[in-house]
């Protein structure tokens, strides 16, 4: 039984439930003459053991609110045998004011009552639980076609972004009004631009879909990527990419690296006088690859909003990888940001 | 009359460009002075005293618009950006100009014609100056007044942990400091309860008990117990919260 059982509404439907289960055992003494009484006493105190067992459940598991079948069969047991005390009580007492009837004289004829009380409101209990129980996975698989539903839109999404991401107008106006300029005053300069812009978009283009690459073409193109930077920025940028062969040809997924180092620098080294360095790392260890990037920036401000490329990242790393990968950031030491990306070897 | 004015860009080649063009378009102009960062804007501003500024809006240091907003009394500023993200065609063009990276010289020729308009008509500043960069500076992502807490340092053996505040689940007090639990688990962040509820955003996270705040986006439900508390529970976590008394009332429209 879920904890969302005890809502007025259900509680309402069961009642129901109990006033009309309750009756049909009346009828079903009456009829088989498992009982010597007439229709209406058989009601009378069926309906009282009904609606105490009932009432004395339904206090029970709004109280302890049982997540477990242990608890939640002791609730069920306490509830059958006090509502039938309870009903026990009730039912002559109703009897005796109302039709003047006195029901049992004596200690023994108590048993039969008792008897079917635990028989019939065991049985009548049982059918509460298997409902809810329904109820209970109904909402499961409604649950898991939700959860499967929204993680192919996660994905969706992700790709949709990823595009988007690639290609920053800041950066991409930044460099060609730099292009523009050298032509005049440094051609040589302006041209390996050119070819840097031109390498970074030809690559970034063709990773609007995650097929898979190795590290080293990726590396390549954040290098390219870095080298334009270094042109825009002067001495104010210096980097520096570690990637030992071992792991070179690894393959590791598109555009996951770029927004890192896209934030490294902008909320890093451009906002800070007198820049700094980026610095890239890719390690192994047994069963997974882990990357690094490192800025000496002037690192996050606790305000800084939490960038769209950062969030991005977690989320694919979650998406590819689930629990096995991990995407961490940290403070750099001295000072600046350090970024962690480890994806399982595959 | 001749004019003064000042070029501002963190990036040489484009001040270089800029300088240019503006030669070719605008010979008699002075540029008598260069400035790489927000900074060196002021000083600049200061000590020679041009009556125009052409102002990248990315600089480090101070940024193009909070520049704008110290020296908008003293000169007319044209604001040069890359790509405009801000919308700024919204703006009144006489009050400030606007230029898009690379620079254009038929763009140029436009707003130097309306500068030297401007200029020989009265060479103080107009007075709504202030106010409109007031308003671009409103239209800033990140800058409409939002001063919460974005990133949650948290102690991790030997290192310092950055955690998006929105990954947070919910706090929960340790002593004089506060434990903060994500998916990923516990940590431990070097700040007092206290410290931490006056800089989160109220609409985000509600403080729920003495010693309890929590993300309001993972809340999943909150029920009453018998002593009159609250019993709030988090989607996708099995611990149960205790709501206090005097918070209660946060939920009454739930």
């Amino acid at each position: 039984m879920d904890t969302h059982y005890i809502t007025p509404r259900n509680v309402l439907k069961d009642l129901v439930y109990t006033i009309i289960i309750s009756a049909v055992i009346a009828a079903f003494l009456t009829l088989t003459g498992i009982t010597t009484k007439s229709f209406v006493i058989n009601l009378i105190v069926s309906q009282s053991f009904g609606l105490s067992i009932f009432s004395i459940i339904i206090f029970l598991l709004w109280i302890f609110k049982p997540e477990k079948t242990a608890p939640l069969a002791f609730i069920v047991l306490i509830g059958i045998a006090s509502g039938i005390l309870i009903g026990l009580q009730i039912g002559p007492f109703v009897l005796l004011r109302i039709f003047s009837i006195v029901l049992w004289q004596q200690e023994k004829s108590l048993l039969q009552p008792i008897i079917l009380g635990i028989t019939f409101g065991s049985v009548a209990t049982y059918f509460f639980y298997a409902k809810a129980r329904l109820r209970v996975s109904m909402g499961e698989l409604q649950q898991e076609r939700i959860k499967r539903l929204s993680s192919e839109k996660e994905a969706l999404e992700a790709n949709l972004r990823l595009l988007q991401a690639q290609i920053e107008p800041h950066f991409l106006f930044n460099t060609l009004s730099n292009v523009l300029s050298l032509i005049d005053t440094d051609p040589a300069s302006g041209k390996s631009m050119l070819v840097d812009l031109i390498h970074y978009l030809r690559t970034s283009l063709s990773r609007t879909f995650p097929d898979p690459i190795t590290l080293d073409q990726e590396m390549d193109m954040i290098k390219a990527y870095l080298n334009i930077q270094k042109i825009r920025m002067g001495e104010r940028l210096h980097f520096k990419i570690e990637l030992p062969d071992a792991v070179s040809k690894h393959p590791f997924p598109p555009m996951l690296l770029q927004p890192l180092v896209e934030n490294a620098l902008k909320h890093g080294l451009e906002p800070k006088m007198e820049g700094g360095e980026i610095m890239i790392k890719a390690t192994e260890e047994e069963d997974l690859i882990r990357v690094e990037v490192m800025d000496t920036g002037c690192g996050f401000s606790s305000l800084h909003n939490a960038g769209v490329g950062i969030g991005n990242v977690k989320e694919r790393i979650k998406l590819l990888y689930g629990e096995k990968g991990r995407f961490i950031i940290e403070e750099n030491k001295p000072n600046g940001v350090r970024a962690i990306i480890e994806v399982p070897k595959q | 009359m001749i004019y003064k004015a000042i070029v501002a860009d963190d990036e040489k080649e484009l001040r270089t460009y800029l300088k240019s063009i503006l030669s070719e378009v605008w010979p008699e102009l002075i540029i008598c002075g260069e400035a790489k960062n927000g900074k060196e804007t002021l000083e600049l501003v200061e000590s020679k005293r041009p009556q125009i500024a052409f102002l990248d809006i990315r600089m480090p240091g101070l940024s193009g618009m909070e520049v704008a907003k110290k020296i908008a009394g003293l000169c007319r500023i044209v604001f040069v950006t890359a790509f405009d993200q801000y919308a700024v065609e919204a703006f009144e063009k006489d009050a400030v100009d606007y230029l898009l990276k690379p620079v254009s010289k038929e763009r140029l020729i436009q707003t130097v014609q309306r500068l030297k308009n401007q200029l020989d008509a009265s060479t103080e500043p107009p007075a709504r100056l202030a106010e409109v960069v007031e308003q671009v500076l409103s239209k800033l992502p990140g800058r409409g007044g939002s001063d919460f807490l974005r990133w949650i340092k948290t102690q991790n053996k030997d290192s310092i942990r950055l955690i998006p505040v929105e990954e947070a689940d919910y706090f929960k007090a340790e002593d004089k400091y506060t434990l903060v639990i994500t998916k990923e688990g516990e940590s431990l962040i070097k700040k007092s309860i206290k410290e931490l509820a006056q800089e989160l955003d109220p609409g985000q996270f509600w403080q729920i008990h003495r010693g309890t705040i929590v993300n309001v986006s993972k809340i999943d439900k909150v029920s009453r117990s018998l002593t009159g508390r609250g019993i709030l529970k988090l989607k996708e976590r099995p611990e149960l919260l205790t709501v206090s008394r005097n918070y209660l009332h946060l939920f009454k429209q739930m």
